[in-house]
């Protein structure tokens, strides 16, 4: 991995910035919502404790508990806005909830549901019955058998009224009552204050009821009965005279705890039954802050609102539930968050218990929406997240360019280092970044120092030769001359025998010498050198004729073009590169084999082969034959060899603006030497 | 009356050695170990003929100094450059200071001897005057073997002793191609072939400032040179 990657790696660890910040958001906020539940729950003490310093404007009866039971025809009665037309549709009552079912022991089918104005109470009956049996005139509901709804009210004085309702056409009635008549019988005689208005469909019938307030005490029984079966839906009043209370919101309350709260919460008082006794105050819509721009900021992906875990909650419009209802119509209050029902609001719900004389007989549920907690908790988040990736991005970047920057010089240096030193042993000693007072331009102070060194050392090498031949010269000379002088004096035939050995010593020693500052030679003429124009494939027929004089050993075949090739060259020079390659043929050309001098013209140069019958050359070895010094052979003749040879070839093709190649013939036959030379 | 050569070597053992085999050979030798000795002995008195070093003990180029001067005492006396050093800059550097001859300490006694002896024919021939009995003519080559002078179209030549006998066994038989190693027993020395390369370049040079249409020796590749008419 590179050191930019590493470097931008580490870099990404400032990303614990915004990571951190939302940790601390989410403590924040769970701080806030804690405080926010204790005042909410505050609130709804306050107000409880207000309540039950008053309970006759909370309660109907302050003394008397009555359990609501929907088996023995208990209803709740809905207060509604306005007056609803008499027409046996209650589409316009305004409430969201249905009928209750009614009780039955037959299967006959009957929900009513009950509402109130301050004058009227209102009944909505809806019976299954698609067989409609009319009411006989001079009817009598103990003889005639018809479809009815009997109607017992207890009225506030605690007296009971018995009605009853049936129509020979469906529409506008009245209720009906039996009175004595003067003839000693019962009859059915109309309460023309008691409107109804009966609507036959082909399930069955719907039937609009209203009573006048000053009718009604607290309680009420409906009994609907079909005329061709006798069965019957609902309450009797004389088999249970228990039921039918009517539960409802107590007049005035719902101003009353107006007083005490603020905008967008929603206080609810409920009884022991958890129905409503009052509510006052609305949940605002549009809370400050906008939570719906909120919920879509970008950061909600990181940080959602788990509202998963939230219960739902909701408030319909007779009855309260939930966890702090529960808990605070036990005797403990209670906090709660809570999602709503319709729609993705989330809600803050705090319920205190209402205790009158130390029994709790209801509660306070105070409702708060939450979106203005999570719009500020949203703003603080949005400010950190935007700071701490403003900053995470900048210290990337400047990690990052930092890195990169650290990476070009190391590049800068690995790269001088790479070519320091080139294919034929020179070295180069600029080293860049070696200026630098850091860590990187101290790696580079020491590669020029050990790059000195080793060009010290390369130096000494290349030069060895040359110094060796030159120092050796003098003793040499003096051993020679001593010979010489030994020889002039006379000696005995023995004598004779052991100077000419040490003769041919050091004629050996000679040779050695010369051969060891050719190099040294070769580059002192290649200085000196002067080109002048070359005809190749002369030069290549006469050096040729002459190696096959020179050795006989060996076989020579010459390839030329058949017109004269001319470069510009120094022949000395080209000669002596010829002379290198042919020897180096010969020692390897097996005895009887062919040396093939190739001369062909291709693309912008000549190129010059010397191929060779004998052992291939090792594949290691191909690319460094050339190098100065290299020398690689198993059998060693009595000529000294220094690994110079092919050294000269290539500093005779280099000085031309050519190259030199080794290859392997294809068919393993041998070795070919090949020397670019470019055309004039 | 034996001739006087004086020797400034200043490695002793090679010295003695060479004063040793031209003592032999029938001379009167001296033998100087620096230049400042050297120089004072020449003020008083020239030998006939000297064989110099260039490297004397810590002066590098202490021959080349030396040889000025005794240039500047005799415009005559025969000069032989003896160095271990081959080089084709201290060559020129030497011969263009006026030596005669410049040889590597390769060279054995008996060709050093030669040299020393054919300087000196070389001088007793130009003492003599006027005997063409010698003289080989090639076109406008004219070769004095006595005086081992080289004319082209009558102006001389000045080639060193090596450079005269190569032009001399090339000169002899025009269109044979003599090898290195035949030019090299010509002129009694012991080179390599880029010294011999040199050799000729240089000649072809010298011959080149009179005429720059000289052509006359040609490079058989492989083989060696001749001389062609």
């Amino acid at each position: 991995m590179s050191i930019r990657l590493q470097l931008l790696l580490v870099a990404l660890t400032t990303l614990i910035l915004p990571w951190a910040g939302c940790q601390y958001a989410r403590e924040l906020e769970a701080a806030l919502r804690d405080s926010q539940e204790q005042s909410l729950l505050a609130g709804a003490r306050t107000i409880a404790n207000a309540l039950s310093a008053q309970p006759q404007r909370v309660f109907r009866d302050p003394d008397e508990v009555t359990r609501f039971v929907p088996g023995r025809g208990d209803l709740y009665v809905y207060p509604l806005r306005g007056a609803p037309l008499l027409d046996g549709y209650r589409d316009d009552w305004g409430i969201a909830a249905d009928p209750v079912p009614w009780p039955t022991a037959t299967g006959y089918a009957a929900r009513v549901q009950a509402g109130s104005t301050t004058r009227y109470l209102y009944l909505y009956i809806e019976v299954d019955d698609p067989h409609f049996d009319a009411e006989p005139s001079d009817v009598h509901p103990e003889r005639d058998r018809f479809d009815r709804v009997d109607l017992d009210l207890e009225g506030p004085d605690g007296s009971r009224a018995y009605y009853f309702f049936g129509t020979s056409a469906p529409g506008l009635i009245a209720a009906q009552s039996i009175v004595n008549g003067g003839d000693g019988r019962d009859h059915a005689a109309p309460e023309p204050r008691i409107q109804a208005y009966w609507l036959q469909s082909a399930a069955g019938y719907h039937l609009e009821v209203r009573i006048p307030a000053n009718f009604l005490g607290a309680r009420l029984w409906i009994e609907a009965r079909d005329g061709q079966t006798g069965a019957s839906a609902g309450v009797n009043a004389l088999h249970d005279p228990d039921g039918g209370h009517l539960f409802s919101k107590t007049a005035g309350l719902d101003e009353l705890l107006g007083t005490f709260i603020r905008d967008g919460i929603r206080a609810t008082v409920i009884d022991s039954n958890a129905l409503k006794l009052g509510v006052a105050g609305n949940l605002g819509d549009g809370a400050p802050g906008d939570p719906a721009a909120a919920a879509q900021s970008w950061y909600r992906w990181f940080m959602p609102i788990d509202a998963s875990s939230f219960p739902p909650f909701s408030s319909p419009p007779d009855r309260l539930g939930g966890d702090s209802v529960t808990a605070a119509l036990a005797g403990h209050p209670h906090a709660q968050w809570v999602r709503s029902t319709d729609g993705e609001q989330l809600l803050l719900t705090a319920a205190a218990p209402l205790a009158i004389d130390g029994k709790t007989r209801g509660a306070v549920l105070l409702e708060e929406a939450a979106d203005q907690l999570l719009s500020l908790r949203d703003r603080a988040v949005s400010r950190l997240f935007d700071f701490t990736l403003l900053a995470t991005a900048a210290a990337v970047i400047v990690t990052f360019g930092f890195a990169t920057w650290i990476s070009l010089r190391l590049g800068r240096l690995r790269d001088a280092a790479d070519s320091a030193v080139s294919s034929d042993g020179k070295i180069r000693l600029d080293i860049p970044e070696s200026t630098r007072a850091d860590e990187i331009g101290a790696l580079a102070r020491g590669f020029e120092r050990l790059l000195t060194r080793l060009n010290e050392h390369t130096q000494y090498l290349r030069t060895l030769g040359g110094k060796l031949s030159h120092e050796l010269r003098t003793p040499l000379t003096i051993v020679r001359s001593s010979l010489d002088n030994l020889e002039a004096e006379g000696m005995s035939q023995d004598q004779r025998l052991y100077v000419n050995r040490a003769r041919d010593g050091t004629l050996r020693l000679q040779s050695i010498l010369s051969a060891l500052g050719a190099a040294a030679r070769v580059e002192e003429s290649i200085r000196q050198a002067e080109f002048i124009n070359v005809d190749l494939r002369e030069l290549l027929a006469s050096a040729v004729a002459a190696y096959q004089d020179g050795f006989k050993d060996a076989r020579f075949a010459l390839e030329t073009p058949a017109d004269p090739c001319f470069i510009r060259g120094a022949p000395d020079l080209l000669v002596q590169l010829l002379d290198k390659l042919v020897d180096n043929a010969v020692d390897f050309c097996p005895l009887g084999g062919t040396i093939t001098v190739l001369l062909e013209r291709r693309a912008g140069a000549y190129v010059l082969q010397v191929q060779n019958d004998g052992p291939p050359i090792p594949p290691a070895l191909l690319g460094r034959l050339f190098e100065s010094l290299f020398e690689q052979r198993q059998d060693r003749g009595d000529k000294p060899h220094f690994g110079l040879g092919l050294y000269i070839v290539r500093l005779i093709a280099e000085f031309h603006g050519g190259a030199a190649v080794a290859a392997n013939r294809p068919d393993g036959g041998g070795a070919v030497f090949a020397i670019t030379l470019p055309l004039i | 009356m034996k001739k006087h050569i004086a020797i400034v070597e200043d490695e002793p053992a090679l010295r003695e050695n060479y004063a040793a085999a031209l003592g032999r050979y029938g001379y009167a030798v001296k033998t100087y170990g620096n230049r400042k000795n050297a120089m004072q002995a020449f003020q008083i008195r020239l030998p006939d003929l000297a064989i110099i070093d260039i490297s004397l003990e810590d002066e590098a180029e202490g021959g080349f100094d030396l040889c000025r001067d005794l240039r500047a005492l005799s415009a005559e006396l025969p000069i032989i450059f003896l160095t271990a050093r081959d080089s084709e800059l201290d060559a020129v550097s030497g011969l263009r200071l006026g030596a005669d001859d410049f040889l590597t300490k390769d060279v054995s006694l008996p060709h050093l001897a030669a040299r020393v002896a054919a300087l000196f024919r070389r001088i007793d021939a130009l003492r003599r005057p006027g005997d063409a009995a010698e003289i080989v003519r090639r076109g406008a080559l004219a070769i004095d073997g006595e005086k081992m002078q080289t004319t082209w179209n009558g102006s001389p030549v000045a080639l060193s002793l090596t450079e005269f006998w190569i032009v001399h066994a090339l000169a002899r038989n025009p269109g044979h191609v003599k090898n290195r190693q035949q030019l090299m027993d010509a002129a009694n020395v012991v080179l390599d072939d880029t010294t011999i390369t040199s050799h000729i370049k240089r000649v072809r040079r010298k011959f080149q400032q009179c005429d720059p249409t000289f052509d006359a020796i040609q490079t058989v590749y492989g083989m060696g040179y001749r001389w062609v008419e």
